[in-house]
């Protein structure tokens, strides 16, 4: 197959369809990193935040409100209250342990199993789908190939989310207290900073930003209870190759894969899902602090 | 929690060995108990089969956590390695093995040349992504072996080589060995298990044999204390690579076993969810000590059993060992072997004010008071493992 045969194949609709993938798996793994930025926590309820984020917007959008944006804020806040209920009955706990970093990890791993058993108990294991908003529930058809309009606006709060994030970390005093306690924690503590609410806080702000994830993308997929495993493997391979901590990596990351998602199969027909984890085994290898920045922005 | 109180407990145990309950007379209950197993109804010999596969999986796994404190998320990809090993050389080689020795006897030689096949892919893929692996610490050598075990999953199920059937796995069947009038169906469900048994037997005693052995002492060395055991001049990373390949040998000849068990070797087994699995055993069980995975691996087994008992409740098994699994590293760090020495020394001990540090309360008190250690300093921590290191 030439050069030139291979490029008809790429239709603007996939590279849209990929950039809407990506902006999906930025609004978690952008959550993930933030935590780990922060609190050191990998979290892996993360996916199951994500899946509950949907599943809620789901349910105002079906039973309370027929208004899908006021159902994507219900969705992304009642999961955000999740989140920080969980770092404050369980995960605080486990901070000052000697291994506390896998212990975080497996404490997290209970939370999936229980998300994923409470979501199945309260929606059943069948899978649901919602339209997009009526406003952009149209079709775009740009050089021959179609899509719909409402991925460009999953594309555009992406990009906003990662702008909005970007001044709130660096021109905010929250912001800086942010900063600073995740570089030196003993000296913010010292300083006055309350570190433990601060904590709790970004854990919030991390669980609304993957809640926020599942809920846009609610009208994109099919949401069933399995959502949750498959995404948070997604976002651990975007913040392993943006770096753990990382709020431009894990953009970059996320759009990276999503690429790869809707491009891969037209490229490498067997093997193609393999690439994802192929490259997140060789970024841990030869650059485990990720591709783009350091710990830290 | 003191270096004492650990120091009695271990001192009770010696004693009540002293008293007669000799290494070999338990030895010689395990061993009747195993027997009478085989005489129960088949559902239930299916079950103990299950639970001894499942207990070798997650031993193997915590020959890696427990005792070098490197926590794997990939380890379903050795278990599936053993799987498909021998799944591969019964569906490819049958036939050319019974040309050779024989039709009569050819189900057993291929299931044990499947079983060698099986450990020995195993270890040719634990070389390689050990020696990688084992550069990286903590939560990084967790998401290497968990993208490790999904490379795996995903080639599996796309199937490049076309060997491994894609998603629908490739079937095991194990055949009837026929001799003369003598005939021995090898998937029977107490043939399978005197195998299971024994096989599982024989593998428990040599880990235990390595552990105990100079290799496993230099493990725990480098487990307290990485930089202090580089110190003495020894190689680090080389045991911790060694170590991995030992893991994944267990993993995989419970890999084997599951694969007979099951009649299937299926993707599923690569996917980090059957990692997972090993993870809820052993932190159940009590990572710290080496029994724990086995005791782990049978209340994992047969709490799902008793739970699949009440229909209201069994489609939500996992919510329950979700529960307990924050529940046991929050509160519990020790597991339910941690409990059940406590219990003991609770029951039988000279009341010496040792166990949940200072009498009083119930497993509970105990609990919270080995977290405390835990929590507080290295040495709560270090006589954790001191205790496992003991009771192994």
């Amino acid at each position: 197959m030439s050069l030139t045969s291979l490029v008809p194949l790429i239709g603007i609709a996939d590279v849209v369809i990929g950039l809407s993938l990506g902006s999906r798996l930025f609004l978690i793994a952008v959550g993930l990193s933030l935590i780990f930025g922060v609190l050191g926590v990998l979290n892996f309820a993360h996916g199951g935040f994500y899946m509950l984020g949907a599943y809620v917007t789901l349910a105002v959008v079906s039973n309370v409100v027929d208004n899908f944006w006021i159902a994507v804020v219900v969705g992304a806040l009642a999961v955000g209250v999740v989140g920080a209920a969980i770092e404050f009955s369980a995960i605080r706990r486990l901070y000052n342990r000697v291994d506390s970093d896998l212990d975080q990890l497996i404490v997290t791993f209970g939370f999936v199993l229980v998300i994923h058993e409470a979501v199945r108990f309260i929606w059943g294991s069948g899978s649901y789908s919602i339209d997009p908003p009526d406003v952009f529930n149209f079709s775009v058809t740009l050089g021959g190939s179609t899509f719909n309009a409402y991925r460009l606006v999953v594309i555009g709060l992406a990009v906003g989310v990662l702008v909005a994030l970007w001044l709130f970390i660096t021109r905010t005093y929250f912001g800086s207290l942010v900063r600073g306690t995740s570089s030196d924690r003993e000296m913010a503590a010292m300083l006055g900073v309350d570190v433990p609410r601060l904590y709790t806080g970004v854990f919030f702000l991390g669980s609304v930003l993957a809640g926020l994830g599942g809920a846009l993308s609610a009208p994109l997929q099919a949401t069933s209870p399995a959502l949750g495993d498959q995404v948070i493997i997604d976002a651990f391979i975007v913040v392993v190759i943006g770096g753990l901590g990382s709020m431009s990596g894990a953009f970059v990351g996320a759009m990276l894969i999503g690429m790869m998602q809707s491009l891969g199969p037209q490229f490498i027909s067997a093997g193609s899902i393999a690439i994802p984890f192929l490259a997140m085994v060789i970024v841990l290898l030869i650059r485990p602090e990720g591709l783009f920045g350091g710990i830290g922005e | 929690m003191s270096a004492t109180d650990t120091g009695g407990r271990v001192s009770r145990f010696g004693s009540a060995v002293a008293e007669g309950w000799t290494r070999e007379r338990f030895g010689l209950l395990g061993a009747v108990a195993l027997v009478l197993i085989a005489l129960a109804p088949p559902f239930q010999v299916y079950l103990f089969t299950d639970f001894l596969v499942v207990a070798l999986f997650a031993l193997g796994f915590n020959l890696l956590y427990g005792y070098t404190g490197l926590l794997s998320f990939g380890h379903g990809l050795f278990y599936a390695g053993g799987a498909y090993g021998i799944a591969i050389v019964l569906r490819d080689l049958g036939p050319v093995i019974a040309d050779i020795v024989g039709a009569g006897i050819s189900p057993l030689v291929t299931f044990v040349l499947g079983g060698v096949v099986g450990l020995v892919l195993v270890v040719l893929v634990a070389v390689p992504v050990g020696w990688l692996s084992v550069r990286l610490e903590e939560i990084y050598f967790a998401l290497i072996t968990l993208a490790f075990g999904m490379l795996g999953y995903s080639l599996i199920i796309q199937d490049p080589a076309g060997l491994t059937n894609g998603t629908d796995g490739v079937i095991v069947l194990l055949g009837t060995v026929d001799l003369g009038g003598f005939s021995l169906r090898i998937g029977g469900r107490r043939i399978y298990y005197a195998i299971s048994a024994v096989t599982v037997v024989a593998a428990t005693y040599g880990v235990w044999r390595v552990v105990n052995s100079p290799f496993g002492t230099v493990c725990k060395a480098i487990r307290e204390s990485p930089d202090r055991a580089a110190a003495l001049g020894i190689d680090v990373g080389h045991h911790r690579w060694m170590t991995f390949i030992v893991s994944a040998a267990v993993v995989g000849i419970a890999g084997v076993l599951r694969a007979g068990l099951a009649s299937v070797a299926s993707p599923g087994l690569t996917h980090w969810s059957t990692s997972a699995i090993a993870v809820i055993a052993t932190v159940i069980g009590g990572a710290t000590y080496f029994y724990g995975p086995i005791v782990g691996a049978f209340i994992f087994l047969y709490i799902r059993w008793a739970i699949s008992r009440f229909p209201a409740l069994e489609a939500y098994w996992e919510l329950f060992f979700g529960a307990l699994l924050i529940a046991v590293v929050l509160f519990f760090k020790q597991g339910a072997v941690g409990g059940l020495l406590l219990l003991r020394d609770r029951l039988f001990g000279d009341g010496d004010g040792d166990g949940g540090g200072g009498g009083g309360g119930g497993a509970l008190n105990g609990g919270q008071a080995s977290t405390a250690a835990d929590d507080g300093a290295e040495s709560g921590d270090d006589n954790a493992r001191a205790d496992r290191g003991d009771n192994s």
